[in-house]
């Protein structure tokens, strides 16, 4: 390994009543892509506030460039050359590319003084960063125009741009497609190439492996290892995040598929679904892979009834249904766990028990007024079988972790006695733990007869819990995968529209 | 949550002893039984078009034509009693009218889908020009006395109109709080898409609420009508925003999803005894004006500063121990923003 470019001893961060790190230690070499993981709380965020000058350390020491440094303020980092990406791209959307990339160190003209901004010299600039990365990108276009992908790398240009040594990535693929993960993938390792020390934080393991040199394990505030990617596992780094032995990761039981329960003959809505027919049976996992803008989601839509379908029949255990609302759909028995669980899922100031009671609060009510008994002991009934880890049933649900916001999500659909389950990107953003008790919980319902469709963008999640896997492309099924026959490779030509 | 509410209520209840104790000091007349009661009669008219216009700001409305509709649906009721009409009937009229209205605002604010804030400054206007169309610039005089005690009459000495607001006070808070609609009123303010996803017919709703609206201010047309014993075109002009102050001065965010009907009923107490008061101390009402803004602006910062403390310390319980279950923590120790705040990247 080359010298190290940063290196933290022994930090330590108190908040009130919290130990948010205890003692950690952390290096990064140049030319070096170091991942961190562990579970939400385990102290990554606080990591990287620290190292990016958010938060102060309470006790420990920072070596930067082989000198002892503090960072008192975000600016004071930056300056010296440590950038952050964060999962939530931080750009100004009405701004075209070229201001994003320079706002707050426009560059003055080189002879004169005074306020005036230098746009000649700062394009020049930028056309070089960003011909040197190999890419295109439109200079003059807003931003608001890009992909996801390209506004990552107007950020990844702009840390470029102040000469970052470090640049720290927290949840990069998050918005992204699968071509796009392996494009910044190919970017990551062009960075490293030129000396920058790169953090990447993740959830999803498989990308440590295909991008990281080392790891980092944080749990509880603490450090528990750090080791070359090569010499970990998959299981060995689960292990490690969650203190204990997780069962199988995809806890998919073999059953035997039932009577069709949704049946779906060439459903179409402009030029967004075409004709798309396929069966859902009792008891079994349909996965739906496909790239972002695909149709996955407008179809879900149109079967829950948020955007009713202009074409095609829908029938539930054999009869002719119509859905025009969602009221309609929970009617009769379709539930919808939606892609963006804080928009469309819950809402976020109503407490626990409040938002597991919403879908079905008619149902808990006479004439009209809601009887708060039962709906109190609805709302306990499931907290405690989907283990949603809450203080109680009267906290805020903004108060939870994404994975127990999502387990709220499920049990306020389960409440309402679903034969059909359709959930979209079930497990995005939710840690490692309560990712194996969310696909525990389908295996589970799978096997007491629901039928569950599965939307997903992680290809190991679709091959993992999936009895057959459909393929979209271009508002259209374009193939069908069995389990034993589906691979990564099947499945992103049939998504590519390649076949 | 309960916790706030307590609060903010002891703010109001503080606000309307203290104006009260003023305003007695100020004025001999003041506190009397005799204008007491003369204050609740113009109270119960602004107390009950809050009503709606509480449980619409809550969902993340807004009703500006309420004036507008009271001046319209009295001048209905008028215009068919002179044709003839007996008294009573062309009320019903007048309130179906007013009805109709509010069912119009709803109609465009949910299928059309414009803001409530367009749809209904644009029917402020409509609504106020067909009434004065209608009355050919003349108001209406000579109802029957039978007609004339909903706005003058009493029972046991209470005020009819009061009697009617205390009812909808009543009706109103056991809605909101008890019903799931009044649930889902809550819900579509913090987060309509969320509620939309849930298969909750929010439009239905929407519709309903601006269709009460429409109710209830032809119902205080009515009283307004029968209180100054005319019906006119320039009736009531000015009250949606007295109204509207007083649910936000009662602790309704305009933001949605916050709000009680117990708040907006003091809200509108102190802002009708304010009004009422410092007219017979004589204090001119250009200095009203100012007055009753900054009692405005102060009572509605303290909510906004304690809410805060509050709200933390509720989602945070104690914060001394992190809970740890299954060996896990909780809480996100990185995470120091307070509920609801949004994350800003530095």
């Amino acid at each position: 390994m080359a010298e190290p470019l940063l290196q933290l001893r022994g930090i330590t961060k108190q908040f009130p009543g919290v130990l948010a790190l205890d003692g950690v230690d952390f290096a990064l070499t140049t030319g070096e892509v170091h991942a961190l993981v562990g579970e939400n709380g385990a102290g990554k965020s606080t990591l990287i506030k620290i190292i990016s000058g958010v938060h102060q350390p309470d006790a420990g020491r920072i070596d930067y460039l082989g000198a002892p440094a503090t960072f008192p303020t975000p600016r004071a980092a930056a300056d010296r050359g440590i950038a952050v990406i964060y999962q939530e791209v931080a750009l100004f959307p009405d701004l075209s590319v070229l201001e994003n990339l320079y706002v707050g160190a426009y560059l003055r003209p080189l002879r004169t003084t005074g306020r005036r901004v230098d746009w000649a010299r700062m394009r020049a600039r930028a056309q070089e960063v960003v011909a040197s990365l190999g890419v295109e990108l439109d200079l003059g276009a807003p931003v608001h125009r890009l992909s996801a992908a390209q506004q990552q790398l107007v950020e990844i240009a702009r840390a470029l741009l102040r000469d970052a040594r470090v640049i720290i990535m927290d949840e990069p693929t998050g918005p992204l497609a699968q071509p796009d993960v392996e494009r910044l993938f190919s970017l990551i390792r062009q960075l490293r190439s030129r000396g920058v020390g790169i953090v990447y934080i993740s959830h999803r393991l498989e990308e440590i492996f295909a991008v990281a040199d080392r790891v980092t394990v944080l749990r509880d505030g603490r450090r528990i290892i750090t080791a070359p990617v090569a010499h970990t596992s998959r299981d060995a780094l689960i292990h490690d995040m969650v203190g204990r032995t997780l069962d199988a990761l995809y806890p998919k039981t073999a059953v035997n598929a039932g009577t069709p329960v949704l049946e779906v003959d060439a459903l179409g809505k402009d030029a967004a679904l075409a004709d798309v027919s396929f069966v859902l049976r009792r008891g079994e996992i349909v996965g739906l892979a496909g790239l972002v803008g695909s149709g996955r989601t407008t179809l879900a839509h149109a079967l829950f009834g948020i955007d009713p379908p202009e074409r095609g029949r829908v029938r539930l255990d054999g009869i002719d249904a119509r859905v025009s609302h969602p009221g309609q759909a929970r009617e009769l028995g379709i539930a919808y766990i939606p892609e963006e669980r804080q928009r469309q899922g819950l809402v976020l100031p109503f407490s626990v028990g409040e938002n597991l009671s919403l879908a079905i609060l008619r149902r808990l009510s006479r004439l009209g007024f809601v009887d708060h008994a039962r709906e109190a002991a609805v709302a306990r009934d499931f907290v405690r079988r989907l283990d949603i880890r809450t203080p109680g049933i009267n906290v805020p649900a903004a108060a939870l972790s994404g994975g127990n916001q999502q387990k709220v999500v499920v049990g306020k659909w389960l409440a309402a006695q679903p034969r059909v389950l359709i959930m979209d990107e079930p497990t995005r953003g939710v840690d490692v733990g309560a990712k194996a008790e969310i696909h525990r919980l389908m295996s589970e319902l799978a096997g007491r007869g629901l039928g569950i469709l599965l939307i997903s963008s992680e290809l190991p999640e679709l091959l993992g819990m999936s009895d057959r896997i459909l393929v979209m492309h271009r508002g259209r099924i374009t193939g069908e995968l069995r389990r034993d026959e589906a691979t990564q490779e099947k499945i992103m030509t049939l998504a590519t529209g390649a076949a | 949550m309960r916790i706030r509410l307590l609060w903010r209520e002891r703010v109001l209840i503080g606000l309307l002893v203290g104006s009260g104790v003023l305003l007695a000091l100020l004025s001999d007349v003041f506190f009397t039984p005799a204008n007491l009661l003369r204050a609740t009669r113009y109270a119960a008219e602004i107390g009950l078009v809050a009503l709606p216009m509480t449980m619409i700001i809550i969902s993340r409305g807004i009703d500006l034509s309420v004036a507008s509709n009271m001046a319209l649906s009295a001048m209905t009721m008028g215009l068919l009693w002179q044709r003839g009409i007996p008294v009573w009937p062309a009320a019903a009229l007048g309130i179906a009218a007013g009805t109709l209205a509010g069912w119009l605002n709803g109609w465009v604010i949910a299928r059309v889908r414009v803001p409530a804030i367009v749809v209904t400054l644009a029917t402020l206007a409509v609504y106020r020009g067909v009434a004065t169309g209608l009355s050919g610039g003349t108001g209406i005089l000579g109802f029957p006395d039978s007609f004339l005690a909903l706005g003058a009459g009493t029972v046991a000495g209470v005020p009819i109109q009061t009697i009617i607001w205390i009812a909808g006070i009543a009706a109103a808070a056991v809605f909101l709080t008890r019903t799931a609609v009044g649930r889902y009123i809550y819900g579509i303010g913090h987060n309509e898409t969320a509620l939309r996803f849930s298969g909750i017919d929010v439009d239905r709703i929407v519709l309903g609420l601006y269709t009460a609206s429409g109710f209830v201010s032809a119902l205080a047309g009515m009283i307004y009508a029968a209180r100054v014993g005319t019906a006119k075109s320039n009736a009531a002009a000015g009250y949606e925003l007295t109204v509207i102050t007083a649910v936000v001065l009662g602790g309704t965010s305009l933001a949605g999803g916050e709000g009680t009907i117990v708040g907006t009923m003091l809200g509108v107490l102190i802002i009708t005894i304010l009004q009422n008061g410092l007219t017979l101390a004589r204090v001119p009402a250009a200095v009203q004006d100012v007055l009753i803004g900054t009692v405005l602006v102060g009572a509605v910062l303290t909510y906004r500063e304690r809410a805060g403390r509050k709200e933390v310390f509720v989602i945070a319980p104690p914060q001394p121990e992190p809970h740890h279950a299954g060996g896990r923590v909780l809480t996100d120790p990185g995470n120091d923003l307070a509920v609801g705040e949004e994350r800003r990247n530095p």
